[in-house]
């Protein structure tokens, strides 16, 4: 590549201006602009790139509703009553609180496409809850947290899984089913390293909930509890496109969030709309960067320049994931995961393509790297909510993350060279791949 | 700053929150209507998800302009949140002049590209694209006085404001 190619200072000014501060999405633009200008094409092309970009990009409608499908659940309080149905199953064994933790989050993360969302909503119930008494530490309490959340966008709905939907052209859906043997595998490697630490650790027993209170308990649970019903129905029987099904799931949690816990207000029904509305814009600016530079990107032939280099190596699908994962795992200590999703992953793609990997697999897998970047320091915004939660110092929370990054990693590694894993669930429901 | 300029400045956000809100309502409405139209009626109808897919850009780049504060925006900020106040203003001044005359340089260009639009409608509301696509230009000189009014902030020897990357709101 020539250094003094208008690329070489599109990136550089790209670089340089993230680094020094300015919002990702316009730093993406003003490169891009930079870039046109240096290489003497159309400065109007950036607009071009991203409003039809945009105005294309159906798929991304599920971002919106799925965001406000969870802010209507999270109205009824229903991670009070996640938690409390979880605890009656799980609580009386040692470590009870830490795996109910574990467990909200595997059913939260079938109505939330979110990490950040997750660790915000149940965050401050389940440090209080967990640190009352001195039953668990401060750091582990939200090291746990910030872990247990990570399962929220591999599980469907998943907000980066649909936005690797549109950066790689493949159905949402099939990706949907293809997260959900990863995250709960994932679920799973926690909870047993909890079930591990707890008799080292002495971690408390809570006290069992008595057997006739466990109908009442799952009766208010339970309509949380069949939002992944609806959700996973629509998109198994394809009845509606996943798109209509977020927004299906948004009034169902409207609805019930007004009728069964008659805890909606209009004034609850606009602040979610605005939270989800914020989310929206911060996310729908990135992607609208990142449609403006993808076009310098594809206009350099990136991906196919790399695609032809590393056929050079003699990659086999083994070697290139292997590679992959280091570089998205790396990555991840370092930059913001939906960055990673819309400019790293694109440029790997057409290579893992020609190595005949999965794309349904490599979304997964990629998707699985991000999350993970979300609690390695030093920059995890999982950390970092977690530290102002709970106010405990990062380098505290990050002695407790680091077990739990070894297991997740083994997990990882588990779903990067078993693709079977992932795509067991597709395939059963016609994915041809 | 002029307090009286300070409430017009807020009264006009929370306007600018309103319409963000409502336009996230239409997106929600439109499904809901197309929904019933597809499934319970059997009549399927093609001008809501146009709607929607017109709205969403709307949000985003109505929003982007006037409802989400730079401190909100997704950044990259281990270097600037560790950089100590003065080095973070002379930072901000760089970055805030450099992306002002890159949209600057550009928006003649994209005014153009907008304008030349007007020969198309979309399929089913017959909207002309130089109409929707105008938020863009909108966009652009709201990112424009936004950036100079940070720049004169700063060039004044006022302190950059503070980021709290937990109050980004990536979505992840």
């Amino acid at each position: 590549m020539n250094p003094t190619s208008p690329f070489s200072f599109a990136v550089l000014a790209i670089v340089a201006l993230s680094l020094l501060g300015l919002p990702i999405g316009h730093a993406m633009i003003g490169g891009s602009v930079l870039y046109l200008f240096l290489a003497g094409l159309d400065m109007g092309t950036a607009a071009e790139q991203l409003l039809n970009g945009m105005y294309s990009s159906f798929v991304l409608l599920a971002i919106p509703l799925f965001i406000l499908a969870a802010e209507f659940m999270t109205i009824g309080s229903i991670t009070e009553r996640l938690l409390n149905f979880c605890n009656a199953f799980v609580g009386r064994y040692r470590g009870g609180l830490a795996q109910v933790n574990v467990v909200q989050s595997i059913i939260f993360s079938s109505m939330s496409g979110s990490a950040l969302a997750d660790a915000a909503s149940s965050g401050k119930l389940m440090q209080k809850m967990m640190t009352q008494d001195g039953k668990y530490t401060a750091s582990f309490a939200a090291a746990l947290t910030a872990v247990s959340s990570v399962i929220a966008p591999i599980i469907p709905p998943s907000i980066p899984l649909v936005i690797y939907a549109l950066v790689s052209d493949t159905s949402i859906g099939y990706l949907f089913l293809a997260g959900v043997v990863p995250g709960l595998l994932i679920g799973i490697v926690q909870m047993l390293l909890i079930a591990f630490t707890a008799r080292r650790r002495n971690f408390p027993v809570e006290k069992p909930v008595p057997l006739r209170d466990i109908p009442r308990i799952t009766w208010e649970a339970f309509p949380a509890l069949m939002m992944p019903v609806i959700l996973l129905g629509c998109l198994y029987s394809g009845i509606t496109t996943p798109t209509e099904a977020a927004a299906l799931a948004a009034l169902y949690a409207l609805l019930v969030s007004a009728f069964l816990y008659r805890a909606v207000t209009w004034r609850g029904v606009y602040n979610s709309l605005l939270t989800a509305a914020r989310v929206t814009i911060s996310i729908g600016m990135l992607i609208a960067g990142a449609m403006v530079f993808n076009y310098v990107i594809t206009a350099e032939n990136i991906p196919k320049t790399l695609a032809i280099m590393l056929k050079g190596y003699a990659l086999t699908p083994f070697t290139f994931l292997l590679l992959a994962n280091l570089i998205l795992l790396v990555l991840g200590c370092f930059l913001e995961g939906t960055t990673i999703l819309l400019i790293i992953v694109p440029v790997l793609l057409p290579t893992a393509q020609a190595l005949g990997v999965d794309p349904v697999h490599f979304g997964v897998v990629a998707v699985v790297n991000i999350m993970i970047g979300l609690v390695t320091p030093p920059y995890g915004l999982l950390l970092f909510m977690m530290v102002k939660i709970a106010e405990v110092p990062l380098r505290d929370i990050v002695r407790e993350v680091m077990p739990f990054l070894a297991v997740m990693i083994a997990a990882l590694a588990l779903i990067t060279f078993v693709p079977s894993l992932t795509l067991f669930l597709p395939r059963l429901m016609g994915y041809q791949g | 700053m002029n307090p009286f300029f300070g409430k017009i400045g807020a009264w006009l956000r929370r306007r600018a929150e309103n319409v963000a809100a409502g336009l996230l309502a239409v997106i929600f409405v439109a499904f809901i209507v197309q929904i019933v139209f597809r499934y319970l009626l059997n009549f399927p109808i093609g001008w809501t998800s146009e709607l929607s897919v017109i709205t969403w850009l709307w949000l985003v780049l109505w929003g982007a302009a006037f409802v989400v504060k730079e401190s909100e925006e997704i950044r990259f900020d281990l270097i600037s949140g560790a950089a100590d106040p003065s080095m973070r203003r002379v930072m901000g001044i760089i970055t805030g002049a450099a992306i002002m005359a890159l949209y600057a340089t550009s928006l003649p260009a994209t005014v153009d590209y907008v304008g030349f639009m007007k020969v198309e409608k979309t399929s089913y509301l017959k909207i002309r694209f130089d109409w929707l696509y105008s938020i863009y230009v909108i966009f652009a000189v709201a990112v424009i006085v936004r950036y100079l009014w940070i720049l004169s902030h700063l060039l004044r020897g006022k302190e950059p404001e503070a980021l709290d990357s937990t109050t980004v709101s990536s979505g992840l």
